[in-house]
């Protein structure tokens, strides 16, 4: 049983242990998703559409004839890849940013890396989308279409893995890109050798010890269980696109500029959203525009929807690490090489972002106190699934290789890993030992028990027989501090005042089951504390539709469940302004002398009530909207940690976690139960990926297997350990709460602090995940 | 506990047959080849054709109960019925639950502390709540085993497991406390 957190500073609202704002509407079945929105009664005349998925890993589509298909009763409309307003798109990336901010498609981040044709010839993985697509009247329809559409390929070699890939003689994937499938140095992520600090090699000639290890990260999807879909209307000459994606405005903005509509022309809703979990990247689908040309077309509405198996879509990167440390016997790391192999898929996407800029922003966040420092990264593309962004993007595959080499060089030194972390980690704005890292590692290390279960490893007790158990741990910096959140710009929010005390919150962020509305109704409360306002007296506004002429806080960096709470204080300190403005003539008096409390306006000797001076005058609504960049100020990172105990069976080589107790420095927590929920929620993704989920391919024909969730393993209530939650404050950041976000992080320290623990329990390394039966009997001898 | 629910579908069912359904309390008459095809599925006929949205179509093929509805009192994967097979059967959508219904409240409530809250996106939360339903009509007061094997056919990929089984157990006090 967990511990209440304690917070820093005692507050009304903010940080409480409460239900969800939106909780009862779910539970009833009653919040509405988007495939729930658009039904053919919502949408008279609504149309279905499918595209074509290529069967290969690699071909090209030499002549298609879908004449049959267009004649099929109840086929509305056809597109392929021959028509004019396919052809013409421009190439394209479904990354355009990491949805931190709105870009262009000259802006886009990884402008370099345009490798996607809209409804291409061309297809670089067994499901691709490429070369037709139809609108029927039913989903049956359209799929019995596409059956008969005639397709004459050109089967060509394809390369699975990314160590034959960089093979002089390896099939070319997008050579007008990458000309031995490794991606070229690019602006954002920087050159294969993306950070040098120090000289390495003198770190590692004056070490006293130096180890190298290797580690390998496979490519576990998102898994949410609402699948993309989207409808696509036009009236007249604009376009309205209700969909299930998580940025309305950067949707908005890439409809706009490939389908070269102006912007007002396009208009974007998103409501409820059943997960997201980084998947599609921003949401630069090509589905949304070929959706949209196919309903210009037939002139009647189109829904595309993913079936499940279309739903395994992009993956994170698997990526293949090796690292090289040295250090002095007192566990002083004087020189860290890391070297990255990335297994990018067929399509670039925002492979970068993982392999480079992640890792670099680490180097600066946790890695300051070591002197010597060199990162290398290649980037390269195969015929698999693409990499994209996933919760964690970067962090999870770089933390493999991170604790496993804290793990390895402390045995080798023969000291407390907890010991060697706080002796050579911290930030580059802070001193070592850092408090918030000693903090997280000590709360870890009494939650799990670690003095006395931690042993050497395979040294433990053998329990019935046959299984061993042993634990570990890892850390890692945080990544979604306020000074991090600076390329985001304006962040808005809107306060609307009725004379009745109650609230209109316009803080337009899509809703995708982080919790972040209920922190903001919590942080709009809050900072109406002077009105006596409740959070029920405050209504979420839950449909962000760009329309509103608002820009939607994208659910990315796990940020918004603060970012949007910094701005409503200011706002709210804007409104009571206002409100004194107004009172002042009433009350007589000047507005310095005017103060606020529980809802009731004071002057010298005199006092009115907020709803008696609002109902006095003309009963509009009282509204300000604030626009705020995010603080610059540099305060550094807190901590994040996960703690695990298992037991591994040296019979079967079954591994079974037991227990799992994960910490996190919020700076403030903002909603408890939300904070909680994200931090045992995350540990379902942390195990799969670390134990049981992975996308099978069959090596000799290239195709992906198991693209259903029953040979797909995530795991059910029945594989879940005690799962101990541990919020702590102390780091803080800038603004009036000093928060950061903590979601995506939750699960990154955990398959890392599995493997550790798997060493503990058997004393063999099993540094290739998911950390199967066989793996393990591998490890053993045994097979 | 056994979810899936084995019919015997004794005719044969052809186009401008009538099949009769109690959804909700209320029997509804329809008619294969108008208002369904043979080979609809539950699932598909309560969302799309009736409107009955609580329950989701996520995989679609019986592997993660974001479709499931009670039929006769014990929880089905809607979308592994066809809806001729529920011809003559009683079944219970999540809009067929009373607003203030335990399980549902409990779902809702769930903030004690170290266990989250039951519900994140949300997606899942209707075949959860109705899963649960099944499980307490069956067995009252169920170990926490009891709960996870009942549940695991449910899948909920923001992983609120931990206050799920609380809500179970609040769900169970609160029936109690209303006299069963």
């Amino acid at each position: 049983m967990s511990a209440s957190y304690k917070p820093r500073v005692q507050r009304q609202f903010i940080g409480g242990y409460r239900p969800r704002i939106d909780a009862i509407q779910k539970a009833q079945g009653r919040a509405p998703y988007a495939d729930d929105i658009i039904s053919d009664r919502a949408y008279p005349g609504l149309l279905h559409a499918r595209v074509l998925r290529s069967p290969y890993p690699r071909a090209r589509i030499v002549h298609l004839d879908a004449s049959k298909a267009a004649a099929l009763p109840g086929v509305k409309a056809v597109l392929t890849y021959q028509d004019p307003e396919v052809a013409r798109l421009k190439p394209t990336n479904a990354g355009w940013t990491d949805a931190v901010d709105t870009v262009s498609y000259e802006g886009m981040m990884w402008r370099k890396f345009r490798d996607r044709r809209v409804l291409g010839d061309y297809a670089a993985w067994a499901g691709d989308e490429l070369g037709v697509a139809i609108a029927a009247e039913s989903e049956q329809i359209a799929e019995q279409a596409l059956k008969l559409v005639e397709v004459e390929w050109e089967q060509l070699p394809f390369v699975m893995d990314p160590l034959s890939a960089m093979q002089p003689e390896a099939p070319v994937i997008h050579p007008q890109i990458a000309e031995h499938n490794v991606l070229p140095p690019d602006p954002i992520g920087g050159p294969d050798i993306f950070l040098n600090k120090g000289d390495v090699e003198q770190g590692f000639a004056s070490a006293d010890v130096v180890l190298e290890m290797d580690t390998s990260h496979h490519n576990p999807t998102q898994g949410a269980l609402d699948p993309w879909c989207c409808v696509a209307q036009w009236q007249d000459d604009r376009l309205t696109i209700v969909s299930n994606s998580y940025a309305a405005d950067q949707t908005r903005m890439h409809v706009s500029q490939m389908l070269d509509l102006p912007i007002h022309k396009v208009r974007v809703i998103s409501k409820y959203v059943g997960g997201q979990f980084g998947r599609g990247d921003t949401g630069d689908q090509p589905f949304f525009l070929f959706t949209a040309l196919l309903a210009k077309q037939a002139g009647r509405p189109v829904k595309f929807k993913h079936t499940r198996h279309d739903s395994f879509h992009d993956t994170r990167q698997p990526a293949l690490y090796h690292c090289k440390v040295g250090a002095r016997t007192d566990g002083t790391i004087t020189a860290l090489h890391f070297k990255s192999i990335g297994d990018i898929g067929a399509h670039a996407d925002h492979s970068v972002f993982a392999l480079k800029f992640a890792p670099a922003e680490i180097a600066e966040a946790a890695l300051a106190p070591v002197p010597n420092i060199k990162m290398e990264s290649y980037a390269v593309y195969t015929n698999h699934i693409p990499g994209c962004m996933m919760r964690g993007v970067g962090n999870s595959q770089f933390n493999f290789i991170f604790g496993r080499m804290i793990d390895g060089l402390a045995e080798r030194l023969d000291m407390d890993p907890i010991a060697l972390s706080s002796k050579n980690f911290g930030h580059a704005w802070g001193s070592t030992p850092d408090q918030s890292l000693m903090a997280v590692l000590e709360a870890g290390a009494q939650r799990i028990g670690w003095q006395e279960k931690r042993h050497k490893p395979g040294a433990g007790l053998l329990v019935d027989g046959t299984r061993r158990r042993g634990v570990g741990f890892s850390l890692h910096p945080g990544w979604h501090t306020e000074w991090q959140e600076e390329r985001r710009g304006q962040v808005q929010a809107k306060i609307t005042l009725y004379p009745d005390g109650t609230v209109t919150l316009d803080a337009p962020t899509v809703e995708t089951g982080t919790g972040s509305n209920t922190c903001n109704v919590l942080g709009c409360a809050e900072a109406l504390g002077f009105l006596g306002v409740r959070p029920e007296d405050i209504t979420w506004v839950a449909t962000v539709d760009t329309d509103a002429g608002m820009r939607d806080c994208v659910q990315t960096d796990s940020a918004v469940s603060f970012l949007q709470s910094e701005v409503l204080a200011v706002a709210a300190q804007e409104l009571k302004q206002k409100l004194l403005a107004l009172a002042a003539p009433v009350l007589g008096a000047d507005v310095d002398q005017l103060t606020i409390t529980q809802g009731q306006i004071h002057a010298p000797g005199r006092s009115i009530g907020v709803k008696e001076l609002l109902f006095q005058g003309d009963l509009v609504p009282l509204s300000v909207m604030v626009s705020r960049k995010p603080a610059t100020q540099r305060t550094g990172v807190p901590y994040i940690a996960s703690f695990a105990e298992v037991e591994v069976d040296t019979a079967t080589g079954r591994t079974q976690v037991l227990k799992l107790v994960i910490v996190n420095d919020c700076g403030t927590v903002m909603y408890a139960s939300g904070a909680e929920a994200q931090q045992i929620g995350g540990q379902v993704m942390a195990i799969g990926e670390a134990l049981t989920e992975e996308i099978v391919y069959d090596p000799v024909h290239g195709v992906p297997l198991n693209f259903n969730l029953i040979d797909y393993k995530m795991p059910t209530i029945a594989d879940m350990p005690e799962i101990e939650p541990v919020l702590l404050e102390v780091w803080r950041g800038a603004g009036e709460y000093g928060a950061c976000g903590i979601g995506e992080g939750t699960l990154t320290c955990t398959p890392r602090a599995i493997a550790n623990a798997v060493y503990n329990a058997i004393g063999a390394r099993v540094d290739d995940i998911p950390i199967t039966p066989e793996k393990v009997l591998q490890a053993l001898g045994r097979i | 506990m056994i979810k899936e629910t084995l019919l015997n579908v004794s005719t044969e069912i052809s186009a401008n047959d009538r099949i009769r359904i109690r959804i909700n309390g209320e029997w509804g008459e329809y008619e294969v080849g108008r208002d369904l095809k043979s080979e609809t599925t539950l699932s598909t006929f309560l969302r799309e054709r009736l409107g009955y949205t609580g329950l989701k179509i996520s995989c679609d093929e019986g592997a993660c109960g974001a479709c499931t509805v009670i039929m006769d009192g014990k929880a089905i994967l809607s979308c592994m019925l066809l809806a001729v097979e529920a011809d003559g059967h009683d079944v219970l959508t999540i809009e067929g639950l009373p607003h203030d219904d335990p399980v549902i409240e409990a779902f809702a409530e769930q903030s004690e502390p170290g266990h989250g809250t039951a519900l994140q996106c949300g997606y899942c939360t209707p075949g959860f709540v109705l899963s649960t339903h099944a499980l307490l009509n069956e067995n009252p007061n169920p170990t926490l085993d009891e709960i996870k094997e009942a549940l695991s056919g449910n899948l909920c990929r923001c992983g609120c497991y931990s206050g799920i089984v609380m809500a179970v157990r609040h769900a169970s006090e609160k029936i109690a406390a209303k006299g069963g």
